[in-house]
């Protein structure tokens, strides 16, 4: 079964770089009912700066809060395009800044907790993707290490290249280390000319 | 619903003191989508009306809102419906999901087991209700044994009755309205006994919107029902007493007193009340009186929330008896906060958590 979406926001922290007459109080209030804590800042925006902590930000597309945005770290957190003018020329900055989702003016109170909802359940996602684009960018930066160390293990301790790759993983579960640190350990020892410490045998 | 609201407008009208008179315009959108825009057109446009009462289905409500947000008036929407929505334009006066599926989720869960069959009409309703319930049961380490939808009015349901009766769950929680609600509730009884189970103690069929509308058109199979609702016929009050002996004398032949009536009642004299204090019928005028209004009414002490125009209500769960009415199994001895986004509410604690806001 898939996992349940987030759908509770209680507590949350958003950041609403707005101006009055855009349609703020609605905002403002219909966030309150959704039990987050809103706090608002006109645009360009500055505020107690950027080491308070926010969950969101929700920016008006038509003004200059992209000024605040990019002066202040906010975009890891989820952003929350409000927009007016449907223009290429103003929407280019909501695409650039990959916001998550958005609201169309004039602000109503419905609409709000879809918009709230697509961008944390949307922002999770890249996160997760984010974390595996970063796995996966590590493992393959230790390939050539791997590689080596398989070489070293064939030409050392007679092993075929399928039995080097599975001594090194198996040795790398059993210290649990990731594989390329065992494979630069396995190195290390070897230009010592210590492998033999590690007594390499063919996995049973 | 139009029943409970004639009562409440001859009640106001006939007041000595007189500050509210109601002067209603009635159309009848004959359950047609199109019929409430071109009704709530009427009302708006022609008759310039600020103040209206009326819509069942959230999808009938959503269809007029903007009509609503566009003439400046204000919608009283007396049923209970799946939340999600805070309108500026709307004063909800039936209950929040956290006022009816809420406790009947935890009633279930505790009182008759964790493995439930859901059935349902195709629509939002179900659909929202099922997936808190389903939630919950997950939560619980239960398991949801079956989950079906048919299109609204269907009523070819045997196999569906023979597959429950088979799995032989602990409850069968069912959102099918209408036609399609009556017609199961009978072939599950029927099939039930044909299989010597006891349907009403072994495997009750629970709702959120089964009512004395319903059960005198269910014959024999009335009795045995769960349902979950602010308001039963039964309740024991002076003011729900006055209200059965006004609906009875009047509108008798349509059953006994249920919570459609009740909440349609409540809004009107609600909409009376705000209309008195604020001196006006006007759309902001009303609204902003409306805020905090109270009202004793047949269910209790109803109060229209200031923050979301939501009403504090009193969760019930009722088993229904062959003569129409429900017993009074459960109630909450507090009106409870309404929590249409079911921000506050914990779905799957069994108990009220600190966060759940009650008043005494």
């Amino acid at each position: 079964m898939s996992k349940a979406i987030l759908k509770n926001f209680r507590g949350l922290r958003a950041l609403v770089i707005m101006n009055p007459e855009a349609g703020r109080d609605t905002l403002e209030r219909t966030l309150g009912k959704l039990g987050l804590e809103v706090i608002v800042v006109q645009p360009p925006g500055a505020w107690g700066g950027p080491r308070e902590r926010f969950d969101l930000v929700l920016f008006d597309a038509d003004s200059d809060a992209y000024t605040a945005l990019d002066g202040a770290g906010l975009l890891g957190l989820p952003l929350i395009a409000v927009i007016g003018s449907e223009a290429p020329s103003q929407l280019a900055g909501a695409v650039r800044h990959r916001a998550a989702s958005h609201i169309l003016k004039p602000v109503r109170s419905s609409g709000i907790f879809t918009a709230l909802l697509l961008a944390m359940n949307e922002h999770a996602a890249r996160m997760r993707q984010h974390q595996e684009t970063l796995a996966l960018r590590r493992r393959l930066a230790g390939r050539r290490v791997v590689m080596k160390a398989i070489l070293e293990l064939i030409s050392h301790c007679s092993l075929t290249e399928d039995d080097a790759y599975e001594w090194l993983r198996r040795e790398a579960m059993e210290r649990r280390i990731p594989m390329e640190d065992m494979a630069r350990y396995t190195l290390e020892l070897s230009t010592k000319s210590g492998v033999k410490q590690l007594r390499v045998t063919r996995p049973g | 619903m139009y029943a409970g609201t004639l009562l409440a407008i001859d009640e106001i009208n006939a007041s000595p003191d007189g500050t509210v008179t109601i002067k209603p315009v009635a159309i009848d959108p004959a359950g047609q989508l199109a019929g409430y825009i071109d009704g709530a057109r009427a009302l708006l446009q022609e008759h310039r009306l600020s103040q209206v009462i009326g819509c069942y289905t959230s999808s009938s409500r959503k269809e007029v809102l903007p009509l609503f947000e566009k003439a400046d008036a204000l919608l009283w929407y007396p049923s209970h419906y799946e939340g999600f929505e805070t309108s500026e334009n709307i004063v909800y006066s039936g209950a929040a999901p956290n006022q009816h599926i809420v406790p009947l989720t935890r009633h279930l869960l505790k009182h008759f087991g964790t493995r439930g069959w859901m059935v349902g009409s195709n629509y939002v309703w179900a659909w929202e209700n099922n997936r808190i319930l389903r939630e919950a049961i997950s939560a619980a380490g239960g398991s949801v044994l079956g989950e079906r939808y048919f299109p609204i009015g269907e009523t070819d349901l045997a196999d569906l009755v023979r597959q429950i009766v088979a799995d032989r769950p602990d409850f069968v929680f069912t959102t099918l309205i209408g036609k399609s609600g009556i017609v199961f509730l009978n072939m599950l009884r029927a099939a039930a006994k044909a299989a010597e189970i006891d349907q009403q103690f072994e495997m009750p069929a629970a709702s959120c919107s089964l009512s004395e509308a319903e059960l005198h058109l269910l014959g024999d199979s009335a009795s045995g029902h769960l349902s979950s609702s602010v308001y039963f016929s039964t309740i024991a009050s002076p003011e729900n007493r006055r209200f059965t002996a006004l609906w009875d004398a009047r509108f008798g032949h349509l059953g006994k007193a249920s919570a459609d009536a009740e909440s349609a009642y409540v809004a009107v004299h609600l909409l009376a009340g705000a209309a008195a204090r604020a001196g006006s019928a006007g759309f902001e005028e009303v609204r902003e009186a409306a805020r905090g209004m109270r009202f004793d009414a047949p269910q209790g002490r109803v109060t229209i929330d200031s923050g979301n125009l939501h009403c504090w209500m009193h969760p019930r769960i009722g088993r229904s008896r062959s003569d129409g009415t429900f017993d009074i199994l459960m109630e909450s001895p507090v009106a409870l906060y309404p929590d249409p986004y079911l921000t506050w509410a914990n779905e799957a604690d069994d108990a009220c958590g600190p966060d759940l806001r009650l008043i005494q």
